[in-house]
């Protein structure tokens, strides 16, 4: 539920403040107030400190309108995506639901269409119709605060920040979380020790497969041709022969046996 | 926001643009992001459509058009001066035509690590040296 009866008005992060506005719920006027464009809720309480608030989320878009021929009055538009009343305010479903002309309270057999077929449309109008173009831009300003939550695309892939090479160095040591892929040069000066020890065996265990010509989990390694992962590995070259000590772990490679590595000066 | 909170928020502020970035360079968000003053029409999840020139679009597909002809989902038809569409609202954005979709991507990547690099605190990843 997005409407709070009897709440204070906002007190910190409030971006605007507009005073001398009358609001119009789904065709309803509620009478004169302050409107407060807050970074946690729009919110709007008359003279008697009755009001209501609406969460950023449930906010589908707003609008100038200064198209007198829809409306008579320049005003701030706001489409939110429920129904406004709540539970305990009978009074206002019930007015929600006699509303005029131009309200979108329209539930019947619509509701099948999209996910949440209620809607209610909200009309700000301040006395200050110069105000309307601040009024909005704070608004965007806390919309923006707000990204979905149910996003799935935007926010699973991106855990954390863009990756930044010198700025993971200098807060993690070396290496840090490393959420992409690297090659060549940039890859080798990421890697902590462990990742340059899983480096040299791999690269041990191709460079060997490459000397003796043997088939290695699908890869073919007859003329130490291209490798897809793009590492560069020689059969016979000094690279290879750093790692004479390497363990030979390899029990999930079956058709491999440990042989002493070629005696390869480096 | 008094002098003691600046550099806090100037931190988180850098923390969102960072993550902004991060998504943009990630997903087809940068293509809308090249219609900048396109006129175009967008479709709403609740089936009202609205057309204008794009102002903004960001991260979160949020966008923001102006001078709007803006058509409900009964078919009442408005203008309205400056509108913001929230990102979860959005069904569909239509791309003009005219409009050249790998050239437009490959712009806009470029301006933002352009930008990147102007900011200064970050360096070219590709100043490291070999081992």
């Amino acid at each position: 539920m997005v409407v709070l009866k009897s709440v204070s008005p906002p007190t910190d992060g409030v971006r605007h403040e507009q005073a001398e506005t009358s609001a119009i719920l789904d065709g309803k006027g509620l009478g004169c107030g302050t409107l407060y464009v807050a970074e946690t809720r729009l919110s709007w309480f008359d003279g008697t400190g009755m009001g209501f608030s609406l969460e950023y989320p449930t906010i589908g878009l707003h609008a100038i309108s200064r198209d007198l021929g829809t409306y008579p009055q320049e005003h701030l538009y706001v489409m939110v995506n429920a129904k406004l009343n709540d539970e305990n305010d009978a009074e206002m479903r019930e007015n929600a639901e006699d509303g005029e002309d131009e309200d979108a309270s329209d539930d019947d057999g619509v509701a099948g269409d999209d996910e949440e077929g209620a809607i209610s449309e909200i009309r700000f109008v301040p006395s200050d119709k110069a105000a309307l173009e601040p009024m909005f831009s704070a608004m965007c300003e806390c919309q923006a605060l707000h990204p979905d939550p149910d996003d799935e695309d935007s926010e699973n892939d991106f855990e954390g920040e863009e990756y930044d090479v010198e700025e993971a160095e200098a807060e993690h040591g070396r290496g840090g979380d490393i959420p992409s892929f690297y090659t060549c040069e940039e890859g080798l000066s990421s890697l902590n020790s462990e990742g340059e020890a899983t480096l040299s065996r791999l690269e041990g265990m191709l460079a060997r497969s490459v000397a003796q010509q043997f088939h290695m989990a699908g890869v073919r390694t007859d003329n130490g041709g291209d490798f897809e992962d793009g590492m560069d590995v020689e059969g016979g070259s000094a690279e290879a022969g750093q790692f004479e000590d390497a363990d030979a772990d390899v029990d999930h490679c079956t058709s491999w046996s440990p042989v002493p590595s070629p005696n390869l000066k480096e | 926001m008094d002098q003691s909170d600046g550099l806090a928020y100037d931190q988180a502020e850098a923390a969102n643009s960072m993550r902004e970035r991060t998504i943009v360079e990630n997903s087809l968000v940068v293509l809308l992001q090249g219609l900048h003053g396109q006129v175009t029409t967008v479709d709403l999840r609740d089936e009202s459509t609205a057309r204008g020139r794009v102002v903004n679009v960001d991260a979160y597909m949020n966008v923001r058009l102006a001078d709007v002809l803006f058509r409900d989902r009964r078919g009442r038809v408005s203008r309205l001066e400056d509108l913001f569409i929230t990102g979860r609202n959005v069904r569909y954005v239509h791309i003009p035509d005219n409009l050249d979709i790998t050239d437009t991507i490959e712009k806009q990547l470029g301006k933002i690590s352009r930008m990147r690099n102007y900011a200064g605190d970050r360096g070219s990843k590709k100043k490291k040296t070999n081992k």
